[in-house]
């Protein structure tokens, strides 16, 4: 190379290309999306977070919680199982052909084949999407994470560091909000063997007022972790807003990019 | 030294003309190495005993965490950099350093830039993008200081009488063009008050962490690494046009990697990464051939001086790219994403890497360019071992622990606090390493700051001696009139 | 100071080192090349080619559209929801209850609940004149607003009215859907006094 310009050049040349490919081509792609349709519903998703959880998100981000926490859920594949709705007119011949066949873990074309053959006994099947991986496997999501998930989120934190779970899902794993509280004051309390810091100073001890009474925030802990007698833990605003956007993270509709047909959960 | 006298000025006068640059730039740059290792081992501590920082904010682990990753690479690692590359662009164009106060004003803006960046970190105000924690107004300190001292570096380039390059050249040159562009991008489009929406910014985030930590210190590393090694081993380097290769492949296929294979994107996207780290191979194959050549049959005792520094450090560049091949690949990123595989892989660049080269040159180029050997000459060959041990045992444990991490994690029979634990052990092996290297980069900093108050002692004598010496030769004439007078 | 000055014999001019003009091997650029290859083929086979809905592990839009879960009961009822209140329920109300002087009640009107073959061709086709609804007279002009419809959606939305709000008819099936269009294809819009004519 001769002089200075055609190092500029090369320069131009290789940076513009990836600059065009992952900055210009994400920014076109994802960076103009808007909500997305969740599949059979007129639902859109996502909701935009709104108050505490809007301003727990950046505690979250002042805090680094995503040095050791990813928020994004990964599949491995994707599978069809074959769910017999009705029996029909010949419910034996139906259950005997049922017994022969493998009904979990196909591919599309052959749960079809097998709905096929159990419609043609006269049974009627539904064919069920389920999304496999390990991460699904251990309930950490129902589906993997796409774009949408992150669409109101700044800044977007994915993580990148499983040092603590993933967190993608835990206001559907974790629902109750005293219990996200107390895991930030003592981890160890409500997770055995948990190796994450207390963030005991998101919250205060302080002495229950004269006349008895503890405050309605105060936290309530299992037997062995309660503070001193006369004393009670009470959230800081900045632990409020972390709970409420730890409880806001939930990514479980089925999108078209990420299908999965919904399961009613027994009671 | 150098003996040659047939250019415009003589080597000396070259080196010393960089001399208060460089001073401002690795001085600053050895502090933020000795701080930024310093707040590595707090945060890491986190997980000896998570209950150590549990009521102070400031060293909870998502900041301390941060904060040491940012001092490292933008407190040491480019200024370092910048510094070596000043140096080697005037010699290399045998001309004194042009506008030499314009990187002296730029390294005071940038290092200013770097505590103030630091400052918010621990305080909470991060950006919360990996690698570009600073808030804007740091951001904007650091894109104004790279750019007066890329003013001057460009300008010591364009003064060469010499017009060809050298390879060198290129890769330095290259850097200068990277950073400015990756930096302004991702600031405008991530750290503004209308970013962009949604997971784009994590797109760009990895775009610019894979160009920052991966390319650019690789453009640089590589680009001193090819002076200092025939300089050092007497050869030649080997070859011309195989360099030139590297450095193709390298910007080439070095700018697409970055994207994680299971990230929520696209999947165009982590392909286009996936085979792009594939084709890293090419320019890693290239470098070690080159590396290889120019230092075999070079009958050069070592001696833990700067040849054994840039030797390892070229070493341990490889073993990181091969690293970053292979998280990238799909199979083994399952095993190895999220896990501390990756932590390993950048501080092994950023540490093993290019803190090692950048050590070697500037015990190197430091005692010519003041013009006195170092303080504590024997401090060279203890950081050497400190070093290399340290990062053998940081980065290898947390390699080694990482995956082990991920076999756990993929198997969702196991529960996840035995992935945590299985991690511990290394976790500890590679804290012992880090102390390791926070040691030797004290010894580092005690030579830098060491040559530096002897500089400005000298000077300050000097100095002295020039106020004092018509006030000395005044006293004699007054004594001698007073003589006179008895006299007569 | 150290050993290395002394054995640094300057290579090129002023000590600086020079680089030798060897040529590049050839077995590097066929390791490229080899590269390039395999590298091609693998993201021809998982990259989905740019479409921005395709996510891994699905390979291509193809297979994602393969994959997604067709309408059992309960999701035909959604899909039909869906399109009711994009489609009809501005008129004819969310609540199937009508609006005075746009749209008669759907909730318990004879009509949606009687057969199939009279009821798809208003959607299909339009309605005007004047027409009884549980009792009630109305004169007005419907546009056929399930000609656009695919027949699956339509199905779904004459499922959905025919089962909601208390009425209790039949599913319509998007066959069924089907065979009423190819009869009624291209017919004007029907009048209220035809329509009572029509076959159930």
């Amino acid at each position: 190379m001769k002089n200075g310009f055609s190092v500029f050049l090369a320069v131009f040349i290789a940076l513009g290309l990836s600059w065009c490919g992952f900055v210009l081509g994400s920014v076109k792609q994802l960076g103009t999306a808007k909500q997305a349709a969740v599949l059979n519903s007129s639902d859109t998703y996502p909701l935009q977070r709104t108050g505490n959880a809007t301003l727990g998100s950046q505690v979250y981000r002042a805090n680094g919680c995503a040095a050791c926490h990813t928020e994004q859920v990964r599949q491995d594949g994707v599978v069809c199982d074959v769910v017999l709705t009705a029996a029909g007119k010949k419910p034996t011949v139906v259950s005997n052909l049922v017994s022969t066949l493998k009904l979990t873990g196909l591919t599309r074309e052959e749960a079809d084949a097998v709905s096929d053959k159990i419609a043609a006994a006269g049974g009627s099947v539904e064919t069920h999407i389920v999304a496999s991986g390990a991460d699904i496997a251990r309930g950490w999501g129902i589906r993997r994470s796409v774009a949408a998930d992150y669409l109101y989120d700044h800044p977007v934190q994915l993580g990148s560091l499983r040092a603590g779970p993933d967190l993608a899902n835990v206001g559907a794993r974790f629902p109750d909000l005293n219990w996200q509280l107390v895991h930030l004051y003592a981890p160890q309390a409500v997770v055995k063997n948990s190796a994450m810091p207390p963030f005991r100073f998101l919250f205060e001890v302080r002495k229950i007022n004269l006349g008895g009474a503890s405050s309605p925030d105060a936290l309530q802990f299992p037997k062995d972790f309660a503070p001193p007698a006369g004393c009670e833990v009470v959230p800081s605003p900045e632990a409020k807003q972390l709970a409420a956007y730890l409880l806001s993270l939930k990514a479980d509709a089925p999108l078209y990019e990420a299908p999965f047909t919904p399961v009613m959960t027994k009671p | 030294m150098n003996p040659t006298e047939t250019n415009h000025f003589s080597m000396s006068e070259v080196d010393a003309s960089c001399r208060v640059p460089l001073l401002a730039l690795f001085g600053g740059a050895a502090l933020w190495l000795v701080a930024g290792l310093a707040l590595s081992l707090a945060a890491i501590m986190t997980f000896h005993k998570p209950d150590m920082f549990a009521d102070c904010p400031f060293l909870a682990y998502g900041r301390a965490q941060a904060a040491a990753n940012d001092l490292l690479l933008y407190g040491f690692c480019i200024p370092a950099g910048l510094g070596v590359m000043l140096w080697i662009f005037s010699r290399l164009s045998q001309s004194e350093l042009v506008l030499p106060l314009v990187p002296v004003v730029a390294a005071n803006i940038w290092h200013l830039g770097v505590l103030v960046g630091t400052v918010a970190i621990l305080i909470g105000d991060s950006t919360g993008f990996a690698w570009l924690e600073f808030p804007r107004g740091s951001s904007v300190l650091l894109f104004a200081a790279f750019l007066l001292i890329a003013v001057s570096a460009v300008a010591t380039f364009g003064a060469r009488r010499n017009r060809e390059l050298y390879p060198s050249h290129w890769f330095l040159l290259a850097a200068l063009f990277w950073f400015p562009w990756i930096y302004s991008t991702t600031n405008l489009f991530l750290i503004t008050h209308h970013p962009v929406r949604g997971v784009a910014q994590a797109v760009i985030d990895s775009w610019f962490s894979n160009n920052l930590v991966f390319v650019w210190l690789a453009l640089v590393g590589v680009g001193t690494a090819f002076y200092f090694l025939p300089k050092l081993a007497g050869r030649p380097l080997q070859s011309r046009y195989l360099a030139l290769f590297a450095f193709w492949t390298l910007i080439l296929f070095g700018a697409w990697c970055g994207v994680p294979q299971g990230a929520p994107l696209p999947a165009w996207m982590p392909a286009a990464s996936a085979v792009a780290s594939s084709f890293l191979i090419v320019p890693l194959i290239a470098i070690a051939v080159i590396a290889c050549k120019t230092v075999c049959g070079a009958n050069v005792t070592c001696k833990g001086g700067p040849f054994c520094y840039v030797k390892f450090g070229t070493a341990a560049f490889i073993l990181s790219g091969l690293m970053l091949v292979a998280s990238a690949c799909p199979q083994i990123s399952r095993a190895t994403e999220f896990t501390w595989f990756g932590p390993a892989q950048a501080q092994l660049q950023i540490l093993g890497f290019f803190a090692i080269v950048m050590c070697g040159a500037i015990y190197e180029l430091l005692p010519r360019v003041m013009g006195f050997v170092l303080p504590f000459p024997k401090f060279v060959r203890l950081q050497h071992w400190l070093f290399m041990l340290g990062i053998v045992l940081w980065a290898g444990s947390l390699a080694v622990g990482g995956v082990e991490q991920g076999m756990k994690l993929n198997n969702p029979q196991t529960a996840f606090a035995d992935s945590t634990a299985v991690a511990l052990i290394f976790l500890r092996a590679g804290t012992t390493g880090l102390l390791l290297i926070l040691l030797g980069s004290l010894l580092f900093a005690a030579n830098v700051l060491a040559m530096t108050l002897k500089w400005k002692l000298a000077l300050l004598k000097s100095l002295l001696a020039a106020v004092k010496a018509p006030l000395e030769a005044a006293p004699a004439s007054a004594s001698l009139r007073r003589d006179q007078e008895v006299k007569s | 100071m150290n050993d290395e000055a002394k054995s640094n014999c300057p290579t090129g001019t002023g000590g600086e080192p020079s680089a030798t003009q060897s040529t590049v091997p050839m077995w590097i650029f066929i390791v490229t090349l080899l590269l390039l290859f395999v590298g091609a083929v693998y993201f021809d086979h998982h990259s989905g080619w740019f479409n921005a809905k395709v996510y891994s592990p699905y390979v291509s839009a193809e297979q994602l559209e393969l994959y997604q879960p067709k309408s059992g009961a309960a999701a035909a009822a959604a899909q039909g929801k869906k399109v009711y209140e994009t489609v009809c329920g501005i008129c004819h109300g969310v609540d199937g209850m009508g609006k005075p002087n746009q749209a008669p009640p759907l909730a318990g009107s004879e009509w949606v609940t009687g057969g199939f073959h009279r009821l798809a061709q208003i959607p299909l086709n339009g309605l005007n004149g004047s027409l009884q609804v549980e009792g009630k007279d109305w004169n007005l002009n419907m546009a056929p607003m399930g000609a656009n419809l695919s027949d699956a959606d339509l199905a779904a939305v004459l499922t959905y009215i025919r089962t909601s709000w208390g009425n209790k008819a039949g599913a319509v099936s998007a066959d069924d859907v089907k065979a009423v269009r190819a009869v009624v294809a291209g017919h004007p819009a029907i009048s209220a006094a035809q329509l009572k004519d029509l076959p159930e």
